[in-house]
């Protein structure tokens, strides 16, 4: 299949994105809130970028300046945030999520950031069925909540591990 | 099983330890009597949590902790991290280093495909390819250790370049070994393209067209072995690939004779590839200087490592341990594309098809309880799946 290039890319997100841009050469990263991620990963396999390399997961404790030097943006979700009892909105933790599209050289980066309070994302299974193992993976190492996704036994934690203990958190220390 | 009533579902657990293997995985076999109907796939057994322990390491450490990600390919591991690492400081390796760097790559790659080779060759029963490969193997894990003092987790690499360097001696030596390996290798492509009792393991078994090696993501030979030609050595150069031109091996029928056949052709690719290496090794310094701390920033490293597609996202805050370190290992790929290409094979075929993708395989031994509803359970080792296998085709 004809696969488009970065920058036909970078333009037909424009209206889905909050911001986008290249950080290196050949690596678009595109920031979007959950709501848009699905529209965006169909888009860009109909624009011919198939393989979705990897989908990484970010904890961020404390929202603190973002390294890009853009300000830290509530990312607007669908549904409504519900601060656990207790929990301090103004310095609430965050997860981003990244789903890492790789084609030849070419990398394009789907960013979106979730709060602690409320870490739900659209399972990505229904278009590319072969993420459920990174699903399952991104689940039990961030407690992410990834609506519709097929399987969510344990997948590489043991079956007696502690639930709500997230590994890959910074909170976690071992 | 075969007081099975007909609507009976049966699940068949295959899993999870092999002492003798090197990762343990857990597989459940749905079957409709010898039809499978659905897989699934349970990992973490040997999960060492070296994403989060990488998080504590500073980068040097690091380069030491990513080797043991894999017990085969563990140089290319490090190959990622490093080159992740070099862009982010913005540091150019020395051509000499970077060659050397690539050469145990290539080394490693023909060590990788002649052990797959063996271990494939065993599950299907066919013990002697299994003992000849090994044996064959020997030659460059022997060379491998001539070159870097181990025969596995080399430590080759450093950020910035590599610790050791070669001599014309063991350059000398290396192409020996290669010419022997590659006489060698002739006949056990010719064994696994003539002999009938073998293709009839793998000719039309578990194939996979192109289409389903893009829509279930599987990536390197495996993928390849389907006509889908991806090599990120290729499509996007690192090292010394640049300098050093790689041909991609694809096949076109997708079972499991042709990802026998691309894995041998590309050991005679990476036999080419060495000895051009060694004809024109590069001279001059084997490193250049590297920060303690690496500036702050993200980046994608991509490598091919012998089973495909090795994914490593990089960021770093500036100090010296990165922020985070995440690996995404072509096994994961792989797996995904075998779990979904099992459904309609038949139960015999499973341990060919899963070790045919050459999954940094793990698994899958010591039980399998086949549990009816009827209460009639019976217990299977992984040697009772095999010999059942090599039986069925009798």
């Amino acid at each position: 299949m004809e696969r488009s290039s970065l920058n036909e890319v970078e333009v037909a997100l424009q209206p889905l994105v909050e911001r986008l841009g290249f950080q290196e050469e050949f690596r678009l990263d595109a920031y979007l809130s959950a709501d848009r991620l699905l529209e965006a990963v169909q888009l860009l396999m109909k624009m011919g970028w198939m393989h979705l390399s990897a989908i990484t997961g970010l904890d961020m404790p404390s929202p603190g300046p973002a390294a890009a030097g853009a300000p830290a943006t509530e990312t607007p979700l669908s549904l409504q945030d519900q601060p656990e009892a207790g929990s301090q909105d103004a310095a609430e933790g965050r997860i981003e999520l990244l789903y890492q599209f790789c084609e030849g050289k070419e990398n394009i980066t789907l960013r979106t950031s979730l709060p602690y309070s409320n870490p739900l994302a659209p399972s990505v299974c229904g278009l590319i069925p072969y993420a459920t193992l990174y699903e399952r993976e991104l689940i039990e190492m961030f407690g992410v909540i990834l609506e519709g996704t097929p399987e969510t036994a344990r997948f590489v934690l043991p079956d007696d591990w502690p639930v709500g203990v997230y590994p890959l958190r910074k909170e976690f220390k071992g | 099983m075969e007081n099975t009533p007909h609507q009976e579902k049966f699940i068949v657990p295959i899993g999870p330890q092999h002492p003798a293997l090197k990762e343990p995985g857990h597989f459940e076999f749905t079957v409709d009597g010898e039809v499978v109907t659905a897989a699934t796939v349970r990992l973490g057994y040997v999960h060492r949590g070296i994403e989060k322990g990488a998080e504590a390491r500073n980068w040097t450490q690091n380069l030491y902790l990513v080797e043991r990600v894999c017990g085969i390919c563990s140089h290319i591991h490090a190959t990622a991290l490093a080159l992740g690492a070099e862009k982010l400081a913005n540091i150019t390796v020395p051509p000499r280093g970077q060659a050397i760097r690539t050469l145990v790559c290539e080394l490693e790659r023909v060590h990788s495909h002649l052990l797959w080779l063996g271990v494939a060759a065993h599950e299907g029963g066919f013990d002697t390819l299994f003992m000849y490969s090994w044996r064959d193997r020997e030659t460059i894990m022997d060379l491998l250790e001539e070159v870097t003092g181990n025969r596995v987790n080399y430590s080759v690499n450093q950020i910035g370049g590599v610790k050791i360097d070669i001599t014309q001696a063991q350059l000398d030596a290396i192409r020996r070994g290669v010419d022997f390996l590659e006489e060698r290798t002739h006949h056990y492509l010719k064994v696994v393209t003539t002999d009938e009792v073998f293709l009839a393991r793998t000719r039309n078994v578990g194939t996979m067209t192109m289409q389903q090696a893009i829509e279930f993501g599987a990536v390197g030979p495996t993928a390849r072995a389907s006509g889908l030609d991806m090599d990120i050595r290729v499509d996007a150069p690192y090292a010394s690939y640049p300098d050093f031109k790689v041909n991609k091996v694809t096949a076109t029928r997708g079972d499991l004779e042709a990802r026998f056949v691309v894995r041998i052709n590309e050991l005679f690719e990476t036999y080419r590839l060495i000895r051009e290496m060694i004809e024109k090794m590069p001279t001059g310094e084997l490193m250049a200087k590297a920060p303690r701390r690496i500036p702050a920033g993200e980046t994608i490293s991509r490598v091919e490592a012998p089973r495909g597609e090795l994914f490593y996202f990089i960021k770093s805050n500036g100090s010296e341990k990165p922020e985070r370190l995440k690996i995404r290992t072509p096994s994961i790929c792989n797996w995904a594309s075998v779990m979904q290409l099992a459904v309609g094979h038949r139960l015999a075929d499973m341990p060919m098809m899963l070790v045919g993708i050459d999954p940094c395989f793990s698994c899958s031994d010591r039980l399998i309880t086949i549990k009816g509803r009827t209460g009639n359970n019976q217990t299977w080792t992984w040697e009772d799946l095999r010999r059942y296998g090599i039986e069925y085709y009798r």
